[in-house]
């Protein structure tokens, strides 16, 4: 086991694997940028090294200064939380020429999953099923050519993508190529990669992802999936497990599929498969994430897995010693994600001092915050605050303990969202569990 | 704000200590670079694909003789001419020997200059390059001797010569001999010159002292990197010797320039194109 881990992350992720560690009797390096001297993971951490301004590019995106302080305090390993470097295969390149495990998959694997046609090709001839579509379009003959066999409407996609740059909607073939060469120029100054590739646009679909956890001898054991279909401009609000909308059937065809995605590329470490599901019960893969996930709360809250623990120790080379027959998913899980937003104000990013905390509690009720009482909320980073999860033996429970969580919790001196997930998870459609990906779009 | 040590360390043992115990990170020693100008972190593979200079203030990096002759060369067709061709310590001076021992450990170079042929842009050539990390360039016999030698070479064989100055002058380790190599190596200039061969002098930070004084000054076309450092006397010297504040950017490759000593300016990155453009329009075939 790694005697020590740096954490090369901020706000409620780090402190989410500094407890992690400390549980399992692993020392900690926090790093922080001068905005966050006062974070919480500073003080929670063993040891803690200042690494860059309050740019994330000059502190928790400095390769450089976070592998020295790596080197330091002689770290051994660094985990990379989610978001910033943990999807940088230079990065986990980095860290495996200076002898430090990345916890994470190879470079190769990151590399491979970051190319989304690449990935795409990967997993079609896996066997998995992915969205019908064309591979890198390379001219305007060929684009009229492919979307002709796609079918309209589709979409058109970024090989690079990322946060919802470089993809354009093409709801007939007059306005082809016009989204074709804005697509091309936007994904090149964007990502310095202009190709582009088209896939059919399916609409009324719900996100589903399955949690993976592989160690370094082969083994591949899926843990449920996660329903994220409430999002707001593709960044998710609502999460749960399992899925009202996923059927004994669809999830055994969900799991298999996932774990053979894993399978062919030789996957390490905790990943999560992304799936669209229609109506008809019908999915297809839409990208694997090569890292932890923010929702993974809910994961562990109906399989009893500590996701982080876990991870860490199969970077640590300790082989999985449960089987697939022995993961049983129990009772069902809810996350709301509490980001400093003011729904009111277009969700507006809010900063400032909270002048008073109360945090909700109670049986089964979790918050995974990296707040406190008079902390300042520093404006230089992502907008999400606090995690608040539940678990009940049903969802109609969970819903209700949601709902008097959310009430209970307390935020103030800053905008939340968390009003607003109260007013969703009231609503007829999250009730029944009908909500698709554009249910808030279509408001 | 938080407090120190507001919180206790748990008393939990590490799990399965002993089953794994990892050894610490070891950092290669070419992983980055920092600028000396602007503090940058370079990427060591970004700063190569750049011909060591900072991508984020252009700041030309000082590059040994091999990185410059692999950066101009076309691939594979440097042949190194005298290659143990080397200095001994011709006047007894104290403390000489040790520091070519040094010297040449430290830059892995017998002597401050390596010469030889090559083809630059498929043109024949012959070029060569000095060593800033072997006592920064100096010039003492053996270097006069091959510069010399590699512009006798040349003029047997109707090549023109390139050459990258970097140099802090004449080695005063070897006294007037070291002086005498200025005569020496003008002499061998000038009867290439005389023959109709061209000579492209490339000044690199720094290019002072004898070197300036003789060969570095004496090309057909002189470019410079920018920001060089060109001249005789260093601008400290020349500062205590006149007693007066000097210009800024004084001795800088943008003011020589200005006052006519360089032809022109050219990023390191354009560099081997330029003087292969310069080349083919030179070549004797062309000409007639």
């Amino acid at each position: 086991m790694f005697p020590k881990i740096l954490i090369a992350n901020r706000g409620e992720i780090a402190v989410r694997v500094i407890r992690a560690c400390k549980e399992m009797g692993i020392s900690t390096v926090a790093v922080f940028s001068e905005a966050d001297r006062d974070a919480l993971h500073v003080s929670l951490a063993d040891e803690s090294v200042c690494i860059g301004p309050a740019a994330a590019t000059g502190s928790y995106l400095n390769m450089a200064a976070i592998l020295s302080a790596a080197a330091v305090t002689g770290a051994p390993a660094i985990h990379p939380g989610y978001g910033l470097l943990s999807e940088n295969p230079r990065f986990a390149d980095l860290c495996s020429r200076c002898k430090i495990k990345f916890i994470g998959p190879s470079a190769d694997v990151i590399r491979l999953m970051g190319d989304k046609d690449e990935a795409r090709r990967t997993m079609r001839e896996a066997g998995v099923p992915v969205v019908p579509g064309s591979d890198v379009v390379a001219s305007v003959g060929q684009l009229r050519e492919e979307a002709g066999r796609i079918g309209f409407p589709l979409l058109i996609k970024a090989r690079a993508g990322g946060g919802g740059r470089g993809i354009r909607r093409v709801n007939s073939e007059d306005e082809l190529e016009r989204a074709y060469l804005a697509a091309t120029a936007e994904a090149g100054s964007a990502f310095g990669d202009g190709a582009v590739y088209m896939e059919k646009l399916l609409e009324k679909v719900k996100h589903i992802e399955v949690q993976l956890l592989c160690d370094m001898d082969g083994s591949v054991v899926t843990l449920g999936e996660r329903e994220c279909s409430m999002q707001r401009r593709n960044q998710k609000l609502i999460e749960e497990s399992p899925s009202p909308a996923v059927t004994p059937a669809v999830r055994e065809g969900l799991l298999e599929a996932a774990a053979k995605a894993a399978r062919a590329v030789g996957y390490e470490g905790v990943g999560t498969v992304e799936f669209l599901l229609d109506r008809d019960g019908k999915f297809y893969f839409m990208e694997m994430n090569t890292r932890l996930q923010v929702e993974h709360p809910v994961t562990e809250m109906v399989t009893g897995i500590d996701l982080v623990k876990w991870q860490i120790r199969v970077a640590a080379g300790t082989p999985i010693p449960f089987q697939q027959s022995d993961i049983k998913l129990r009772g069902h899980a809810i996350e709301c994600r509490i980001n400093a937003e003011n729904p009111q104000e277009n969700f507006r990013p809010c900063a400032g001092k909270v002048s008073l905390l109360h945090v909700p509690g109670g049986p089964w009720v979790r918050f995974d915050t990296a707040l406190y009482q008079d902390y300042v909320i520093p404006p230089f980073y992502d907008s999400m605050i606090a995690k608040l999860i539940v678990h009940a033996p049903t969802r109609a429970e969970a819903i209700r303990k949601m709902q008097a969580a959310l009430c209970e919790m307390v935020i103030e001196g800053v905008d939340h969202t968390g009003w607003m997930q109260a007013e969703l998870i009231a609503e007829r459609a999250f009730e029944d569990g009908t909500y698709t990906t554009d249910y808030l779009s279509g408001r | 704000m938080l407090t120190r040590n507001l919180f206790r360390r748990p008393r939990n043992k590490l799990e399965d200590a002993g089953a794994n115990s990892m050894a610490r990170p070891e950092i290669p020693g070419q992983l980055y670079a920092s600028c000396p100008n602007c503090k940058a972190m370079n990427p060591a593979e970004e700063l190569s694909r750049h011909a060591d200079v900072c991508p984020k203030c252009q700041h030309h990096f000082r590059v040994s003789a091999r990185r410059r002759i692999a950066l101009t060369a076309d691939e594979n067709t440097f042949q190194e001419l005298w290659p143990t061709l080397r200095g001994v310590n011709p006047i007894a001076f104290p403390d000489y020997d040790k520091k070519l021992v040094s010297a040449r450990e430290q830059s892995n170079e017998v002597e401050a200059v390596v010469v030889g042929e090559c083809q630059i842009g498929g043109i024949p050539a012959c070029l060569f390059a000095m060593e800033p990390s072997f006592m920064m360039g100096s010039m003492g016999t053996a270097v006069g001797e091959k510069i010399a030698r590699l512009f006798e070479y040349a003029l047997e064989k109707s090549l023109p010569v390139v050459g990258f100055c970097v140099s802090g002058g004449a080695r005063m380790q070897e006294g007037i001999l070291s002086l005498m190599q200025m005569a020496k190596t003008t002499g061998a200039v000038k009867r290439h010159s005389d023959a109709g061969n061209l000579y492209v002098a490339v000044l690199t930070d720094p290019t002072t002292g004898g070197v300036t004084a003789s060969f570095a000054m004496e090309g057909d076309i002189t470019i410079s990197e920018p920001g060089a450092l060109i001249g005789f006397a260093g601008p400290r010297v020349i500062e205590q010797t006149i007693r007066q504040k000097l210009a800024e950017g004084f001795q800088r490759a943008e003011f020589v320039l200005e006052k006519g000593f360089v032809d022109m300016i050219c990023d390191r990155r354009d560099l081997t194109d330029r003087i292969a453009g310069l080349l083919k329009l030179h070549r004797r075939e062309a000409q007639e």
